[in-house]
């Protein structure tokens, strides 16, 4: 700790006993010092109470509102909203057009379900990933891709507790959440032309696959550790 | 999850000292509110990573920090360091109203924006927010010995601006 560290830390009441103490006889003898101490408690008394201003005037509602939204909508996919106008599709219809994008998604993609090692498979009326999509979300990591046609990209808990990743191949990108039957897809969406896959940002993302993934996530995504931990605990 | 009203009364609760916090940081008044919508929005989003039992407001602080550093990130890439002229008169200027800036709020606003970021954020979480060195540390995840230099850097160069000499 330099003199000036031990001179503030004193100020700010960081010192331990000993120290303190030793400090203020220092001060107590030196008038530059004592003089130093009054200008800087004066200048922390000015920003505090010249703060405190703010902190005093009334909240706007705006900012209420921004945590107890009137309509319980939440907040970033509303703001999206508003700035880019959407189809506002019943679920059902989102739903609908969802497994169309789906189903168009697989069939155009290198994904064939006309081989017995196909990708998905339907199991109690919904679609489950299956053979090397299977493969992939269930042991490959972002942070360490491998070679193989699937390439995992964000990795996160949805606001139900399940965890989630978005995969992309050679012409479409999706996601899939876990479940105790398995990777449950959520969305397919085909690949812009001449797209890099390897997404690490949602940013880079199908703007569709973003949106998914914006409405569902809860927190940030995983990190390299977590994501690690999350497959060692097999994708509780 | 467990108590969502909680949670939401606690970021409630926090809202005047979270706008105190983000007028410290960011320009304007306005860039501030901002600041504090956007980190409320985070928090809500976020709100199963806090764990009850810890400090609600050393959490939501943290993430408002982590997003003003990324606004300030995102907007170094499209402008120079320092805000043109026309910019910098506005500080301490809210065209909503709801801060009515007193010419000492708006001189110390000025002051604080000629800090770097970094000097910044610790002289308005320790000197106005009233947290401790450790507090600080934890929530920046910096050494304790940074934090303790930056904030001597700041507060001798805010002295020199603002102070009663």
């Amino acid at each position: 700790m330099s003199p000036d560290e031990k001179f503030f830390g004193w100020l700010d009441g960081e010192l331990s006993g000993a120290e303190a103490a030793e400090m203020e006889a220092k001060i107590a003898s030196d008038p530059d010092l004592a003089r130093l101490a009054k200008q800087h408690r004066a200048l922390g008394g000015k920003l505090k109470s010249v703060f405190d201003q703010v902190a005093e005037a009334p909240v706007s509602q705006k900012l209420i509102d921004a945590v107890r939204p009137p309509a319980q909508v939440i907040d970033f996919q509303a703001a999206k909203s508003a700035r880019e106008p959407r189809r506002s599709w019943p679920a059902a219809a989102q739903w609908a057009a969802m497994a169309a994008t789906l189903v168009l998604g697989f069939f155009a993609g290198t994904f064939t379900p006309r081989y017995d090692n196909a990708p998905v498979k339907v199991q109690d009326g919904a679609i489950y990933a299956s053979a090397s999509l299977n493969q992939a979300l269930s042991s490959e990591l972002a942070s360490a891709p491998a070679s193989g046609p699937v390439r995992i990209g964000l990795t996160y808990r949805d606001q139900t507790g399940a965890i989630c990743r978005t995969f992309t191949e050679a012409k479409s990108s999706g996601l899939a959440c876990r479940n105790g039957a398995g990777w449950q897809l959520r969305g397919l969406f085909p690949a812009p032309e001449g797209q890099a896959d390897a997404y690490r940002m949602a940013a880079g993302m199908d703007s569709n696959l973003a949106a998914l993934v914006d409405s569902s996530i809860a927190g940030d995504p995983f990190d390299p550790a977590q994501e690690k931990a999350a497959r060692r605990q097999g994708w509780k | 999850m467990d108590q969502p009203l909680s949670f939401e009364d606690g970021l409630v609760e926090l809202l005047p000292r979270l706008r105190r916090f983000a007028n410290a940081l960011t320009r304007s008044p306005a860039d501030a509110d901002d600041l504090v919508q956007m980190a409320i929005e985070r928090a809500l989003r976020s709100q199963c990573q806090w764990q009850p039992g810890t400090r609600l407001d050393s959490w939501v602080y943290r993430i408002m920090r982590n997003l003003w550093i990324d606004t300030v990130r995102s907007r170094s890439r499209k402008e120079k360091f320092e805000a043109p002229p026309e910019e910098a008169e506005q500080v301490g200027e809210d065209p909503s109203g709801t801060v009515e800036a007193s010419a000492d709020l708006k001189r110390v606003m000025g002051a604080m924006q000629q800090l770097p970021e970094e000097q910044r954020e610790v002289v308005a979480l320790i000197l106005i927010e009233g947290f401790g060195y450790k507090e600080v540390s934890e929530m920046l995840d910096l050494p304790i010995g940074t934090v303790s230099s930056r904030l001597v850097r700041g507060r001798t160069a805010l002295l020199t601006m603002v102070g009663d000499r």
